[in-house]
């Protein structure tokens, strides 16, 4: 076989395997999205959404007008606060269970393995409900667990700071089922050849842990956190039902600040130009995690 | 399947009970859910909230499906179901693309569906309706069905799973002779069942979960899913707490079952030690 | 100007018309001329059916009506993509406070020119603060369904202990009443006040003498650092400052009213069946009152209309429909299934609403009840309004200061 042929039917394959994936995400992600970069310089609500001849292409005025909006700045700010706290949070607590739940396979392990994952499939109505309980200030759980031991009532959802850690605590608790199986899946993965090796070489549980189970996981654990930081910048969920942004903008995120200038207020165009932003910036951490990832793997 | 394999008894209870405190705290909510929907709704607010029902009663759940057109939302679901299975194929195939062939552009194309994951949904969601009204897809399960087919979470996981998968493998069974669609089918599914269990049970549940397409489509009752049967029970002012949570509690049971059935797959893992 | 649209059109249809190859565009889900689609909101919409049938069984046109009942939360998105793809339902349920919105983008048929025809739509059948919202910019673009009033909810037994035989009928008795209820023990208050409620700051300033023409409205011309609506907030925060009204989020309204620890409340009808239900120990101990007087003694009106979608082909059928549904004894028949109140002055002479107690409250509220401003920054501007008040009642700041800065945010947003 000559090269180029050879070139030509190595590469014919691949592109029947990513072709339907790509094409659908072309259609219905790629295309809308441009559609959106293209909304965010105009001033598009529903009247424009009526009757295009309503629509005025206003430059990078939306632009501008974001830069000068304090509860956009505001929730810049508190979306950093997140993904700082949150997201090394998720990583390490789904981690932690997921080794703990890979020591054993008995019907207990198995059992918690469901019971581990039940956040991430309770609803979201009923979640805010026990958790509204839990951080009432005057009648809630914690609280109440906090005054046996002579501790003042801790203003859970009630002040700007402690809200934005009590809402992470949420989620850390909703988010760890989704990588606790990504992890699990993950572990079972690892060849039991490496961990006999490592034993023959006389190996303590540590070492094992360092030098064999984590280097091993770095494929996983590249993708959970890539996919977890994109997820706690376009943290809304929590915020969403909680507390609504509050108090006084103190736990209002990027994605919540998009939401109800499009779709509360159908500011569409502002609202476009705002996820253009958060776009930019998932796109920029994503990107040096990417670098980040290279660097490590060419040692 | 151990880990490790010299496990002393006192670790073994250690981890145990670390494992069954957390799992009684993070299960709470998850109880007080499904509790609720057998309390009258005059119990369900009371506070400090009762994990045990004191009046326990089965109204909610007779009220769920004497206001639910079951039977319609339930087929209207499982057909949701059955097609993102098939993009669920769709997804692993282009992550197993990715994973181990080369070929121009690929590095490129990888970012632009990375890129797709990095949009918040809400603001695509307009264009993409106007774009399914021009195909003449409103109103049909297959407006519904196609702008989820295909998801990068997804691709990328199995393109992550798949880039451990030894490469001598594929190329061993390449002299030997086998196609490449053979190949993915007989040899890669069956060494990635962990990574298609995992993606098996997220799919199923944003199937069985499908909500906001299938209501803004949807010009006809008709092809309601049992997301938005539910959210029908909601009132504009007053809510009616207990009838909800039995509602979501009898989305969750489907959920659990196959959570346990795939979980099995998760855990059964790699039987191929030969492989370096 | 000219330009932009060609572009905004052109990047538009191109893809469009590239992915519209793929597809044909049979829209009409094969109905036959005479069907109509009816989109109704939440549980309404799964009763809506009902009546529905009635109605198909008693016109003489045969007119089919097929109608669809949209989740609460979601109606809006469901609405906004109607608009955009200009392919709606024919007839449509609108809660009063996106009125101005969709009526603005030109979502409405005007119905002007079929009131000679239908006598049901004649404005002067409703109440005159849903009369408002039935108009905009001279068109008439929708009939109010059914109406909702905030009235006031108290315990007759607790007011009683203070000394109020009767439920308090001016701010200083409403004040002076809840004062002591709240003086009763620490876990007490006296009344609750909703803080995340878009219109109580509105008819608090109703109330004190505040008045806004809709031009003003329109102008941005506000007037909230004038003497009367800064005179309701320092009322209204006089309540939170206080300690009269939790200024955190305490327990459901329902169980602590029951319980006695807040024993007056501000809330409208569907509260009724809600105590009814949730909190049977009270029952005869509670009850509904108009709301306290200092200049006026006005309340709210919101609730739900029905509107024609504006490129209808229905237009007859829905016109028939909309006539049906507005008819004096379909509206009582409407109240018994689904406890919402006839938006028809007329209904509410009839026994089953005049012998009512709680419901004859509300219906001697309605007659001195007005909507929020109808503009279409409502929810931007009650958001706003919301912050400042959070910021007075919580953050500590100055009333007149902050509504000062109100006022002056809610000019910039209507200027835009």
């Amino acid at each position: 076989m000559s090269k180029i042929f050879k070139q030509a039917y190595r590469e014919r394959h691949p592109y029947f395997f990513i072709a339907p994936a790509v094409i659908l995400l072309t259609v219905f992600s790629i295309i809308p999205i441009l559609i959106a970069f293209f909304i965010s310089f105009t001033d598009l609500d529903l009247k424009g959404l009526a009757d295009w001849s309503n629509i005025n292409f206003i430059g990078i005025e939306n632009y501008r007008e974001l830069v000068s909006d304090e509860t956009f700045t505001t929730s810049l700010i508190n979306t950093a606060f997140y993904v700082v706290i949150g997201v090394p949070l998720v990583i390490i607590s789904s981690l932690t269970i997921a080794l703990l739940l890979n020591y054993g396979s008995n019907m207990l392990f198995r059992v918690f393995r469901s019971v581990y994952y039940m956040p991430s499939i309770t609803n979201i109505i009923a979640v805010a409900v026990i958790w509204g309980y839990l951080y009432n200030t005057e009648y809630g759980l914690f609280n109440y667990l906090l005054s046996i031991i002579n501790v003042d009532n801790i203003p859970w959802l009630e002040e700007r700071t402690i809200a934005k850690i009590s809402l992470i605590i949420l989620a850390v608790w909703k988010g760890i089922g989704i990588n606790m199986i990504i992890f699990l899946a993950a572990l079972q993965g690892i060849p039991r050849a490496y961990y006999e090796a490592a034993e023959i070489d006389g190996a303590n549980r540590f070492q094992v842990l360092f030098k064999v189970t984590l280097p091993l996981l770095s494929y996983a654990t590249f993708f959970v956190t890539v996919t977890t930081l994109i997820g706690w910048m376009q943290f809304f969920e929590e915020p969403f039902v909680m507390t609504d942004g509050g108090p006084l903008d103190g736990t209002i995120s990027i994605a919540l600040f998009i939401y109800k200038e499009g779709f509360q207020y159908s500011q569409f165009g502002y609202a476009a130009a705002g996820s253009f932003v958060l776009f930019i910036l998932i796109i920029i951490m994503t990107l040096i995690q990417f670098k980040f990832k290279k660097s490590e793997t060419q040692y | 399947m151990a880990t490790v394999t010299k496990k002393s008894r006192f670790e073994k209870t250690l981890v145990t009970i670390l494992l069954i405190i957390g799992g009684i705290i993070v299960s709470i909510p998850f109880l007080w859910m499904i509790s609720s929907s057998f309390k009258p709704e005059s119990e369900v607010l009371n506070i400090p909230p009762t994990i045990i029902p004191e009046n326990f009663t089965l109204e909610n759940y007779v009220n769920l499906f004497e206001s639910l057109n079951f039977a319609v939302y339930l087929r209207n679901t499982l057909i949701i179901v059955v097609f993102s299975f098939v993009g669920l194929l769709f997804n692993a195939m282009a992550g197993y693309g990715f994973a181990k062939f080369d070929f121009r552009g690929k590095e490129k194309v990888f970012y632009f569906v990375l890129a797709t994951m990095m949009i918040p949904g809400q603001v695509t969601m307009i264009p993409v309706y106007l774009l399914l009204n021009e195909m003449g897809l409103t109103n049909t399960m297959a407006g519904i069905v196609l702008p989820g087919l295909a998801v990068a979470f997804s691709i990328f996981l199995f393109r992550q799973f798949m880039t451990t998968i030894p490469t001598d493998l594929i190329e061993a069974a390449r002299l030997d002779g086998a196609g490449e669609f053979y190949i993915f089918f007989r040899l890669i599914m069956p060494v990635a069942k962990p990574i298609f269990a995992v993606q098996g049970i997220l799919t199923f549940i944003a199937a069985w979960n499908s909500f906001l397409w299938p209501l803004i489509i949807a010009n006809d009752e008709g092809l309601y899913t049992l997301s938005v049967g539910l959210s029908l029970l909601q009132g504009q002012y007053a809510n009616n707490f207990a009838l909800q949570m039995a509602g979501a509690a009898f989305m969750v049971v489907p959920i659990i079952i196959i959570f346990s059935f795939f979980q099995k797959y998760i855990v059964e893992g790699f039987t191929m030690s030969g492989i370096k | 100007m000219k330009k932009t649209k060609k572009i905004a059109l052109a990047s538009v249809m191109t893809m469009s018309m590239f992915l519209g190859a793929c597809g044909g565009s049979d829209d009409a889900s094969g109905d036959d001329d005479k069907t109509i689609s009816v989109w109704a909101m939440g549980e309404e919409g799964k009763q809506l059916k009902e009546l529905a049938e009635k109605f198909e069984e008693e016109n003489e046109d045969d007119i089919k009506v097929e109608v669809q009942a949209i989740p609460w939360e979601s109606a809006h998105d469901k609405l906004l993509t109607a608009v955009a793809s200009q392919d709606g339902p024919d007839v449509f349920q609108l809660g009063t406070t996106w009125v101005p919105e969709f009526a603005e983008a030109g979502a409405m048929l005007d119905l002007s020119e079929h009131t000679d025809d239908y006598p049901e739509f004649e404005p002067d059948n409703y109440f005159e603060g849903a009369r408002e919202t039935m108009q905009y910019d001279g068109q008439q673009i929708g009939i109010p369904w059914y109406v909702e009033s905030r009235v006031l909810y108290y315990r007759e037994d607790l007011l009683e202990e203070v000394g109020y035989d009767e439920a308090p009928a001016t701010w200083d008795e409403l004040k002076d009443a809840s004062s002591q209820l709240a003086d009763r023990s620490e876990d007490d208050y006296g009344l609750d006040i909703d803080q995340n409620d878009q219109i109580t700051p509105f008819i608090f300033a109703w109330q004190n003498g505040y008045e806004v023409s809709e031009e003003e409205a329109e102008n941005g011309d506000f007037n909230f650092d004038g003497e009367e609506f800064v005179g309701a907030i320092e009322y209204y925060h006089s309540f939170f400052d206080e300690g009269i009204s939790q200024t955190s989020e305490g327990e459901d309204i329902t169980k602590a009213f029951e319980k006695g620890t807040k024993p007056m409340f501000f809330s409208g009808p569907w509260m009724i069946s809600v105590l009814n239900d949730q909190a049977p120990d009270i029952e005869g101990q509670w009850g509904t009152a108009v709301m306290p007087e200092q200049e006026k003694g006005t309340s709210s009106i919101g609730g739900a209309n029905f509107s024609i979608f504006h490129n209808t082909e229905k237009v007859d059928e829905s016109l028939e429909f909309l006539s049906y549904i507005n008819e004096t004894e379909t509206q009582l028949e409407w109240l018994e299934m689904s406890n919402t109140l006839p938006s028809r002055t007329e209904a509410w002479e009839d026994p089953l609403l005049q012998d009512d107690p709680m419901y004859a409250t509300f219906g001697r509220q309605l007659e001195d009840a007005q909507p929020g401003p109808q503009i279409e920054e409502w929810d931007q501007l009650t958001q706003e309004l919301l912050d400042s008040i959070e910021r007075i009642n919580v953050g500590g700041a100055d009333v007149e200061e902050e509504m000062a800065n109100f006022n002056e945010k809610a000019e910039g947003l209507l200027a835009e």
